[in-house]
């Protein structure tokens, strides 16, 4: 297969709000979703679209799934364009929105595969054996739950029947919306394995969407970083980090009561730090704050994030300068208004 | 379209299946409607007046049928105009457009073997109590009775795919649903003359297939040379509205997907 799998050219989304102004008046809001985002996915890559919540990663894969229309732009999946050929573009994509729900409670595993490729116009022992196929494939016919009760699955058994209908029709492109969310690590595991499997053996082209910067890491062979609808940096792991060259992450533990919301906290540390590359998340236990440091600075930093939090009532667990990875290098393009090295937008 | 009803019919089968108390419900349902509108009946009135007010000769026989027009209808309308809504709320209406069947031919086509599998259901429910009461000749008639509910049923299909394209488009989406079977029951006079009605409900009634569908089921049920003419008549008339409703319903459709598109499905 020649040119690229995906190809995403300046898309803008805009959507219509409608905020209540007293109980009769209605104030119209426009909310600029994407703002012009381009990338492209080549075959055999796993590609990641990398992005906080809001960001407009599942409006990106709305778009290139044909499910959402852009108001500006164009996508073209294996060479068809969204906007003119939206029929073939579904032949050729498998889908995984949401890996909680979309299937009927009622029917089980099977059945449920057998609505779906049906749909399709798969049919007769073609139908059978390709859904036998997708349930070893992804496991659920060793597991013995293609025969229980949609209802009765577990997430990780819901995940991967998501997974087996996707493939049902053999597409050569995957398209996943945070396809590990809310599984336990086996099965987070087991999913990225597979996705893995199917770009190098089989040569798809697997595009998900994630803000689980490990999961990236770990599976992408390059992302793209999406912050507030715009492409902020694009390339492989190794270019993305050399964004980050010259600077050192400081990793800072701390417990407490949490007087103010996270992100109050967040704010506070970087007006008192007067550094904008910050960010604190909730960890096992505790919280966790992320700085990016210019080299050099760590030890007065680390003293004064230190006073900082132990003034505002904070006890401070562990101190660490860590080596530089796409966690940083998400804070660093998303701090910054999308200045990458390889911005592509 | 053969796809999406082979679908939507082993769907509705491995549903049924795996859902034996929605089959005894189904199959119970007409003969506890019977047992309502009597019960309701005999503190206003009497069978009697029922039948020379209704024009029938049997009014449990005819209840019985009513009954089983009106079940079928609910059910279609709650199908196919609830195509949208239920897929929706089960998170399967996204994946449902993902295949590549136009959005159009795929909610005209989901609603078919509904169509044929509510009224089949309903009427081999009340198959004993006809047979009962009228014998062999009366099995016959509701086989009759069952063809033209099928032919009823697909005007109704038009029109609920009309609602179900709106849901795509409208958040408010259940009131659509909710709005739309009691009024077309009311209009449709299953369980009493459409005459009793206000002159302008029932100038609404002409444009509802089911009152056509109870009005062939009393004329099925008295069948004579005159009003097997009538008959012919009515079976036109849901033929025509069966053409007109889809059809507008395909070309409705058509705008509303375009524009539920662009707005994005959930």
């Amino acid at each position: 297969m020649s040119g690229a799998a995906i190809k995403a050219e300046g898309l803008v989304k805009r959507y219509v709000t409608w905020a209540r102004r007293g109980f009769f008046r209605k104030e119209k809001q426009i909310v600029e979703a994407l703002k012009g985002v381009s990338f492209d996915v080549v075959w055999g890559e796993v590609f990641g679209l990398l992005g906080p919540n809001g960001a407009g990663k599942t409006t990106t894969v709305k778009i290139i799934s044909t499910l959402l229309l852009p108001d500006d732009g164009n996508a073209w999946v294996a060479g068809y364009s969204v906007l003119d050929n939206p029929v073939e573009v579904r032949d050729r994509i498998g889908v995984v929105l949401s890996v909680e729900r979309g299937f009927f409670w009622k029917l089980t595993g099977r059945e449920n595969l057998r609505y779906f490729a049906m749909l399709r116009g798969l049919r007769g022992p073609e139908l059978e054996r390709r859904i036998d196929e997708v349930l070893e494939t992804v496991g659920l016919k060793q597991l013995k739950g293609a025969d229980k009760l949609y209802e009765e699955y577990s997430l990780g058994m819901k995940a991967r029947l998501a997974l087996a209908r996707a493939m049902l029709h053999d597409p050569p492109i995957l398209i996943l919306d945070e396809p590990t969310l809310g599984l336990d690590p086996p099965s987070a595991r087991e999913m990225r394995e597979l996705l893995v499997r199917m770009a190098r053996r089989e040569g798809k082209a697997v595009m998900v969407t994630t803000h689980n910067m490990f999961e990236a890491e770990m599976i992408c062979d390059r992302v793209a970083i999406i912050s507030e609808g715009r492409i902020a940096a694009i390339g492989t792991v190794l270019e993305l980090k050399k964004l980050v060259a010259g600077e050192v992450p400081v990793v800072v533990k701390f417990s407490g009561m949490l007087g103010d919301s996270l992100s109050r906290v967040e704010e506070r540390l970087k007006h008192r730090l007067e550094i904008s590359k910050l960010h604190v998340s909730e960890t096992d236990g505790g919280f966790t704050a992320r700085i990016l440091v210019e080299a050099g600075l760590e030890e007065r930093v680390v003293a004064r994030t230190i006073d900082i939090l132990t003034g505002m009532g904070f006890s401070v667990l562990r101190v660490e300068v860590a080596e530089p990875s796409l966690e940083d290098v998400f804070i660093a393009v998303t701090r910054r208004g999308g200045q990458g090295a390889s911005k592509d937008d | 379209m053969i796809d999406i009803a082979r679908a939507e019919f082993f769907a509705n089968l491995y549903w049924m299946k795996n859902n034996k108390g929605l089959l005894v419900a189904m199959v119970l349902w007409p003969y506890i409607m019977v047992a309502l509108v009597m019960g309701l009946g005999y503190i206003f009135g009497s069978p009697e007046i029922y039948a020379a007010r209704m024009g029938v000769r049997n009014p449990v026989l005819f209840m019985l049928s009513a009954s089983v027009v009106a079940m079928s209808s609910v059910t279609i309308i709650d199908t196919v105009a609830g195509y949208t809504l239920y897929n929706r709320w089960l998170g399967t209406l996204n994946y449902i457009l993902l295949t590549p069947i136009r959005t159009p031919r795929l909610l005209i086509a989901a609603g078919l073997p509904t169509a044929l599998f509510s009224p089949a259901v309903t009427v081999s429910s009340v198959m004993p109590a006809v047979l009962y009461f009228e014998g062999l000749s009366g099995l016959v008639n509701l086989v009759l009775i069952y063809f033209i509910i099928i032919l009823g049923m697909v005007p109704l299909l038009g029109i609920s795919v009309i609602a179900a394209s709106l849901l795509l488009i409208v958040k408010e989406e259940s009131n659509i649903i909710n709005s739309l079977v009691p009024f077309l029951l009311l209009v449709s006079g299953v369980f009493y003359p459409v005459g009793i009605l206000p002159h302008a409900l029932q100038l609404v009634a002409r444009a509802v297939p089911v009152k056509y569908v109870v009005d062939a089921a009393k004329l099925v049920s008295a069948l004579s040379t005159e009003t097997g003419a009538a008959l012919f008549t009515v079976l036109y008339i849901l033929a025509l509205m069966g053409v007109t409703y889809n059809l507008a319903a395909f070309l409705f459709v058509g705008r509303v997907d375009a524009k539920a598109k662009a707005k994005g499905v959930d």
